[in-house]
């Protein structure tokens, strides 16, 4: 039943922020820039519920958004993918109870989703390369999604704790025997 | 965590509030900030009359008293005309909204009367920073298929990459991945437009010909090669020419007929009217 609740709570979380960012965020830009929301929903559930959880659900968004706005399929799947593995190693050697590690850890996988994204793009797609544009634009994406990072962080954390509760495994902690 | 709960709320109102305050000033046009102006006068043009009136008095100009008791009568008067004036309005505006949504319809269709076209609207606009995706309101059942061209009253507009039963995706110009053959329309010299990441919808033309004369403010247009774009659709004007050491490397920025930020109702090309034209298609 717990299980259940907690996959209804994503779903609608993935909703909640599909709409937000469609609607809300399509004007309420930064110098025309849009923050990205997905990035955000996939690194926390991945750091709270966990890596087995993390990887399909940041998979499933992505293909989700791939076949929904995408040019090619896969460009989106992959690279939420890989930001769930990666926040499952953030998760191992870094604290989710601090805003500013969260924060910190957010500008990096803003930073590292994009440049993957648009390196997959150069390949698949053979768009133009336009280092200085896309830095301008990265750089105000990543203060972006840190500002709602600050804002949002209260409620993450407690659809968080929920979730870990859920599906994460008491941590034995060995080194305090 | 929190040492305390009270500050960490404050913290996130805090931020809540510069954000928007970033938000706004960094989409704020110097056209949008009459506002500002208007606001200024409305504080200063009341002192600014009183003064001239004390000018007035002082000079034996003094009327204001005498007719004061009409003046109030007239005032209400104007006011109740005021309310009814601005009812009119609203319902008016409402009209004008919908005639301006069809005429739009209407112009585009009779300006490009050589296409069997469907008029579309944007349902959906593209999430990413990187990319320039929309999502218009017609699809396979009704007759759209993948790389037709897409145009509004300006000029082009993309071509259709995927269509589902009741919508369509369409790749726009200015969109990173796309390439369009173009020709200038006075010199008839070909070249090649790519979208790029530039937020002003803007692309940039290589490819130019060494011996081609280029000015700023050439008209372009789309050349018919490439079997997607017929010829002789409206791009974009040229707004600047970047010269480079070798002439071969040099390059145009063309502005875009069509304004991407506020493009809401287009046309797809589902065919030719006439047999001759189109022979890009």
């Amino acid at each position: 039943m717990r299980k259940a609740v907690a996959i209804l709570i994503l779903i609608l979380t993935f909703f909640i922020t599909y709409l937000l960012q469609v609607n809300f965020f399509s004007w309420f830009t930064i110098a025309s820039i849009k923050p990205n929301l997905f990035i955000i929903l996939t690194l926390f559930v991945s750091l709270f519920a966990g890596t087995k959880v993390g990887i399909p659900y940041g998979i499933i968004i992505g293909l989700f958004c791939d076949l929904l706005l995408g040019k090619t399929i896969g460009i989106n799947a992959v690279m939420l993918g890989i930001i769930a593995f990666v926040a499952g190693y953030l998760d191992k050697n870094f604290s989710k109870e601090s805003r500013i590690t969260i924060m910190l850890m957010v500008m990096g996988v803003t930073c590292f989703f994009e440049l993957g994204s648009y390196i997959m793009q150069i390949i698949e797609l053979s768009i133009l390369i336009e280092p200085l544009p896309f830095l301008i634009t990265l750089l105000i994406e990543i203060f972006y999604n840190a500002i709602l990072t600050i804002i949002l962080y209260p409620i993450i954390q407690k659809i968080g704790q929920y979730l870990e509760e859920t599906f994460k495994e008491p941590k034995i902690l060995t080194t305090y025997y | 965590m929190y040492k305390n709960k009270k500050t960490s709320i404050t913290g996130i109102i805090i931020t809540i509030v510069i954000l928007i305050i970033i938000v706004i000033i960094s989409n704020i046009k110097i056209q949008d900030v009459a506002y500002i102006e208007n606001a200024l006068g409305v504080v200063i043009m009341p002192i600014q009359n009183g003064l001239t009136y004390l000018k007035n008095w002082i000079s034996g100009n003094n009327s204001f008293f005498s007719n004061i008791n009409t003046l109030q009568e007239e005032n209400e008067a104007l006011k109740k005309k005021n309310i009814e004036l601005e009812q009119s309005l609203r319902e008016l505006e409402i009209i004008k909204s919908e005639n301006d949504t069809l005429r739009e319809y209407v112009n585009l269709t009779d300006k490009y009367s050589e296409y069997k076209t469907l008029p579309a609207y944007v349902i959906q606009r593209d999430i990413s920073n990187y990319s320039d995706i929309i999502i218009i309101n017609i699809g396979s059942k009704e007759g759209i298929e993948v790389n037709m061209p897409v145009i509004s009253e300006q000029g082009l507009v993309g071509h259709i990459i995927s269509v589902t039963d009741h919508t369509a995706k369409v790749q726009t110009i200015i969109d990173t991945a796309s390439t369009i053959s173009c020709t200038i329309s006075s010199s008839r010299d070909k070249m090649v437009a790519r979208g790029t990441l530039q937020q002003n919808s803007t692309l940039k033309a290589t490819f130019i010909p060494t011996e081609a004369t280029i000015l700023e403010g050439d008209s372009v247009e789309t050349s018919g090669i490439g079997g997607i774009y017929p010829k002789g659709i409206h791009i974009g004007t040229i707004s600047q020419i970047i010269n480079t050491k070798n002439i071969t490397d040099r390059y145009a920025i063309i502005q875009t007929a069509v304004d991407f930020n506020k493009l809401e109702t287009m046309l797809v090309i589902v065919g030719n009217n006439e047999s001759n034209q189109g022979e890009g298609t």
